[in-house]
């Protein structure tokens, strides 16, 4: 068994271990305890909320009704290499579509989907020698990024120094991302690990979560993305960043109306009680990430659970919070040496709401840390949450709209493998519908997409990413920076704006010719091209689906009376077809 | 999220096609417009982060604010030195910060308010969430997610509508602007030359007039270098093309538009350096233009001062001082426009009463807001002030909410546009009484 961080072992004791390890409660047996657990679990995943509406609709997918048919011929497989690269893939690199074409897609595709069996040898060595965070512990990334105070209060340097490094790991996040997507042989995964990114959003701007972020990435999304829903969903629970992010760390039980009255008695006297003043700074509850963790991560919105359920789970939630492992409270500062002790998932129990709750329907009998995570796993592999993941994950990977049956078909597979993550994705991949032709260049590409295809197209060698950032900032999705814990959209809705496509525009004719700092798009590319044949070679290798006949006119005109290789790369980089997927 | 969205637009389009049969449509605007083709303008601008509402308008009468901000206290003018200047006092209680003398004439000749213990009724000290509710005029209410501009934009659409009805001169649309209704965000560098090369690319003369979907179209030509095209069935990869064409045919148009605009400006003059006061300057030249500029928002970051705030002088008086002098330079600039301009200043909470160990201030709750402009009711300052007893206090840390900031928007909008948000619902669960606060003269009517 691997390694891993010291902070993260609880999680995975729960993740694998949890039937057995669940603390024994002194008045009750363990076994009645787990039984009692493992009853309301199955309850809520089965009977709780609207058994009635939806119960109707899963009856008449049986019949899968609005199953579509193919709409038109069928896709080429010439065709079906460039639709598997674009969508599989961030975009087919040079010569790529030829080589899944002469390898056959399927079999392409049941390599991507185990990644660990494909060779990675660049981004591997690349990440051992410049982002050594990808395998520190939280405690080590502070301690590497955070320089300690020396000084009380510090000084402007020691802040400047601090700042500096804060700035630094952040950049690095944003450069490994895209170095990955950009270089990666296991392609499906950093598809897949984008979507994920944004489903469990956090941002790197708010507080500890800068240098949290990174741990995430690898020890959340990177980790359980092709492994089950449910761990993820844990694990992204537990995490510091998430609990910071969406606030539940500063979530406590609570004051009765009792202690609420005391409070009050004493709050301008001079000498108050030290258990009332530990009252009076209660905060009380925090409802951010139980609304969250319902509304966006599993069940989605509008599945008839009530304000009352939010405010009930954020109770189960209370005391779910984080710490340096030395039992000083988050925020701490270092001790008189400079150290920091690790930092990680913390249950304080002094703030956890141990009255019963009613959660969806179920009761739930006192509190505990074990009642969370009971909760969350009923949560994870509830039909609602497979209807959401299922729904979402065929948004991303084939149309805006997709249609119904599919998505039932899909859920169906999420239910009936606990939420197997790289079941889901074969459901999807390997559909009919995948090949549709409805379903083929109807995607318009996010920033990020756009970004990391046009260097890929170009077999771009990125030394400096300054600008690329930049970019991707410019076109309104910087990287693990979406404020709103929705993550970013994926959908032509929520980009296509006016003004947008002027930013691409600019990134591909300056990439086209290589004045984008630091970076140089691939010597074979422009080589070799004749000027009778520039045009269909070019567009050969960097929309190997072809261009429209519009598109096409328009090079044409270009080519009449000049010659230069690089604009004509930077038009096609730009045209309304590079920027569909 | 998006089909609570789409509901809540479906029923406020209804309810505005709905008034606007009735002959509801705002009287005021149109006569403003007639008499010399500009309508009213709203500037908004947000200061992110939380700007500190205390040590802006400041209660220097309250030996308590002394008490609490021992450090980046500003000092009463008696207490004032060289380099540490007093408050400019406007009331018996408060004075402005002395970075702010630029407005504070403005103030004297009844341009210029501040609203004191304005902001949210959520509690949320999250600067995410509370920019959010903020912008979305919609505290606590997750569903709605299009900006309050941009929802009046679209409840106030008609087909005359000009171009430039809304713009942001920054690369990426404030909140409060984005949403269903299209504003153009303005990229920088590299736009010129980009626009020219993709102008034929995506010209839609050769297709403008095909719907995506319908048959007739031009050039069915089979696709170059792929695969056969298929015209069999509806095409929806080119249905998705036209909508990639028409939306970068529309960014080159409105761009031209919009830089023509600029470029014949002339130089602005009296605006400091830096984002926003040059923000400020191009936007006033839209408004001289007379292209119909009615809404117009703009960002100016870095307010989150926990830590060397500063007090007379420092980190944060530089940033007033900056508001200041550009909103000032707006001013002046605009000249008899100006009569029916207004610049709202504001910023998704306040900060905590009490300084904190690092010369700065957290998260509070309570703000201010200023507004400077001809319908402004000036010389005197709007909201309540009880002092700051930790029984006065919100939570017992932080300045409360007397002023709902969606009273001082519905006010805003019903004097400069004659929009009556009540009628309209325009806020989910909230009835603004569109002169609660009081501090605007109607533009017309």
């Amino acid at each position: 068994m691997p390694r891993y961080p010291r902070c993260f072992r609880p999680v995975l004791l729960y993740v694998l271990l949890l039937g057995l390890l669940l603390p024994a409660v002194p008045t009750l047996g363990q076994a009645t305890r787990e039984d009692r657990d493992r009853e309301t679990e199955r309850r809520i995943r089965e009977l709780g909320i609207g058994a009635g509406r939806d119960r109707d609709r899963s009856s008449r997918d049986d019949d899968n009704p609005g199953a579509e048919t193919n709409q038109g011929a069928p896709l080429t497989e010439r065709e079906i290499a460039a639709h598997v690269l674009n969508r599989l893939s961030f975009g087919p690199r040079p010569g790529q579509v030829e080589e899944v074409m002469e390898y056959g897609w399927e079999e392409w595709v049941r390599r991507q989907l185990d990644p660990a069996s494909i060779p990675n040898d660049r981004v591997d060595s690349f990440l051992a020698s410049e982002h050594r965070w990808t395998v520190m512990s939280m405690g080590d990334i502070f301690r590497s990024y955070r320089p300690a105070y020396t000084t009380n209060p510090p000084s402007q340097e020691e802040q400047d120094e601090r700042n500096r490094n804060l700035d630094r790991i952040r950049r690095e996040l944003q450069e490994a991302t895209l170095y990955r997507a950009v270089y990666s042989e296991r392609q499906l995964e950093e598809v897949i690990v984008e979507f994920w990114r944004n489903h469990f959003n956090i941002d790197q701007q708010k507080d500890d979560v800068g240098y949290l972020a990174n741990h995430y990435e690898e020890q959340v999304i990177r980790r359980f993305a092709f492994g089950k829903f449910e761990h993820m969903l844990l694990a992204s629970a537990r995490h510091p960043g998430m609990l910071i992010y969406l606030d539940n760390i500063v979530s406590q039980k609570p004051l009765t109306e009792r202690e609420q009255r005391l409070v009050e008695r004493y709050e301008n006297r001079n000498n108050i009680p030290r258990s009332i003043r530990a009252l009076g700074r209660q905060r009380g509850l925090n409802e951010n990430y139980a609304r969250e963790l319902m509304e966006l991560h599993t069940l989605g919105v509008d599945r008839e659970y009530t304000q009352r359920d939010v405010t009930e789970m954020a109770r189960v939630l209370t005391g779910w919070t984080a710490r340096w492992e030395d039992g000083s409270s988050y925020g701490q500062t270092p001790d008189s040496r400079g150290n920091l002790p690790d930092y990680g998932f913390y249950f304080r129990e002094e703030v956890h709401d141990t009255n019963n709750k009613r959660v969806l329907g179920s009761s739930l009998r006192g509190g505990g840390e074990e009642q969370g995570i009971m909760v969350i796993r009923a949560l994870a592999n509830h039909r609602y949450t497979a209807d959401h993941i299922s729904r979402k994950l065929c948004t991303y990977l084939l149309r805006d709209e997709p249609s119904e049956a599919l998505v039932a078909e899909v859920a169906r597979v999420f239910l009936r493998s606990d939420g197997d993550l790289p079941e889901v994705y074969a459901a999807i991949i390997f559909s009919d519908d995948f090949l549709y032709r409805q379903n083929h260049r109807v995607k318009f590409k996010t920033p990020f997409e756009y970004v990391v295809s046009a260097l890929r197209a170009t077999g771009a060698q990125v030394e400096n990413w300054n600008e690329t950032r930049e970019a991707i900032r410019l076109m309104g999705q910087p990287i693990y920076r979406c404020e709103d814990p929705t993550g970013y959209e994926d959908t032509a809705e929520a980009w296509l704006d006016p003004g947008v496509l002027v930013y691409r525009w600019s990134y591909a004719l300056r990439l086209a010719r290589n004045q984008v700092e630091g970076v140089r798009v691939g010597e074979s590319l422009l080589a070799n091209l004749p000027r009778d044949e520039m045009k269909d070679k070019l567009i050969g290798r960097v929309v190997p689906g072809g261009v429209s006949p519009q598109t096409n006119t328009v090079l044409d005109e270009y080519l009449r009376d000049r010659t230069s290789a690089a604009d004509l790369l930077g038009l096609l980089l730009g045209s309304p077809d590079f920027q569909q997927q | 999220m998006s089909p609570t969205r789409r509901d809540f637009l479906k029923s406020s389009s209804a309810l505005m096609m709905g008034a606007t049969a009735l002959g509801l449509s705002p009287a005021a605007l149109a006569q403003a417009l007639r008499e010399d083709g500009h309508p009213p303008t709203l500037v908004v601008v947000y200061l992110r982060g939380g700007a500190d509402a205390l040590n802006t308008v400041i209660p220097a009468g309250d030996q308590d604010y002394y008490s609490v901000r021992p450090t980046i206290g500003v000092p009463t003018p008696a207490n004032a030195g060289e380099n540490n200047p007093g408050v400019i006092p406007v009331t018996n209680m408060f004075g402005f910060h002395p970075a702010l003398a630029p407005l504070h004439e403005l103030y004297q000749q009844e341009r210029m308010t501040a609203i004191i213990n304005a902001g949210s009724t959520h509690p949320t000290r999250s600067h995410f969430d509370a920019q959010d509710f903020m912008e979305r005029a919609a505290p606590g209410v997750k569903s709605i997610t299009e900006g309050w501009l941009n929802r009046y934009l679209s409840a106030t659409r008609t087909n005359a509508d000009r171009d430039l009805r809304a713009v942001s001169l920054q690369s990426t649309l404030p909140r409060s602007l984005r949403g269903e209704y299209p504003v153009l965000a303005v990229p920088g560098y590299g736009a010129d030359e980009a626009m020219r090369a993709f102008e034929r690319m995506y010209s839609c003369e050769g297709n403008a007039e095909a719907q995506p979907g319908e048959a007739g179209m031009t050039d069915d030509g089979p696709r170059v270098g792929g695969g056969p095209a298929t015209v069999e069935e509806r095409d929806h990869a080119r249905e998705r093309q036209q909508e990639i064409l028409t939306a970068g045919a529309q960014s080159i148009e409105k761009l031209r538009h919009l830089q023509g605009i600029v470029r014949n400006g002339g130089r602005p003059q009296g605006y400091p350096g830096g984002g926003l006061g040059s923000q400020l300057a191009d936007i006033a030249k839209v408004i001289k233009a007379g292209e119909g500029l009615e809404i117009a928002a703009l960002d100016y970051g870095g307010w989150d001062h926990h830590a060397y705030q500063g007090g007379s002088t420092g980190t944060m008086a530089n940033m007033l001082n900056h508001v200041a002098q550009s909103v000032r330079a707006f001013h002046d600039d605009l000249g008899p426009l100006m009569d029916k301009t207004v610049v709202l200043v504001m910023s998704e909470f306040g900060r905590t009463v009490h300084e904190n160990g690092n010369n700065g201030t957290d998260h509070g709750h309570g703000g201010f807001m200023m507004a400077v402009g001809g319908p402004v009711r000036g010389n005197r300052l709007y909201g309540r002030y009880n002092g700051l007893g930790r029984r006065e206090l919100y939570q017992g840390r932080d300045l409360p909410v007397y002023t709902d900031f969606r009273s001082v928007f519905a006010e805003t909008l019903y004097a400069l546009f004659g929009f009556n948000s009540d009628e309209r619902q325009f806020f989910p669960e909230f009835e603004a009484n569109e002169r609660a606060v009081g501090f605007l003269n109607p533009v017309a009517g």
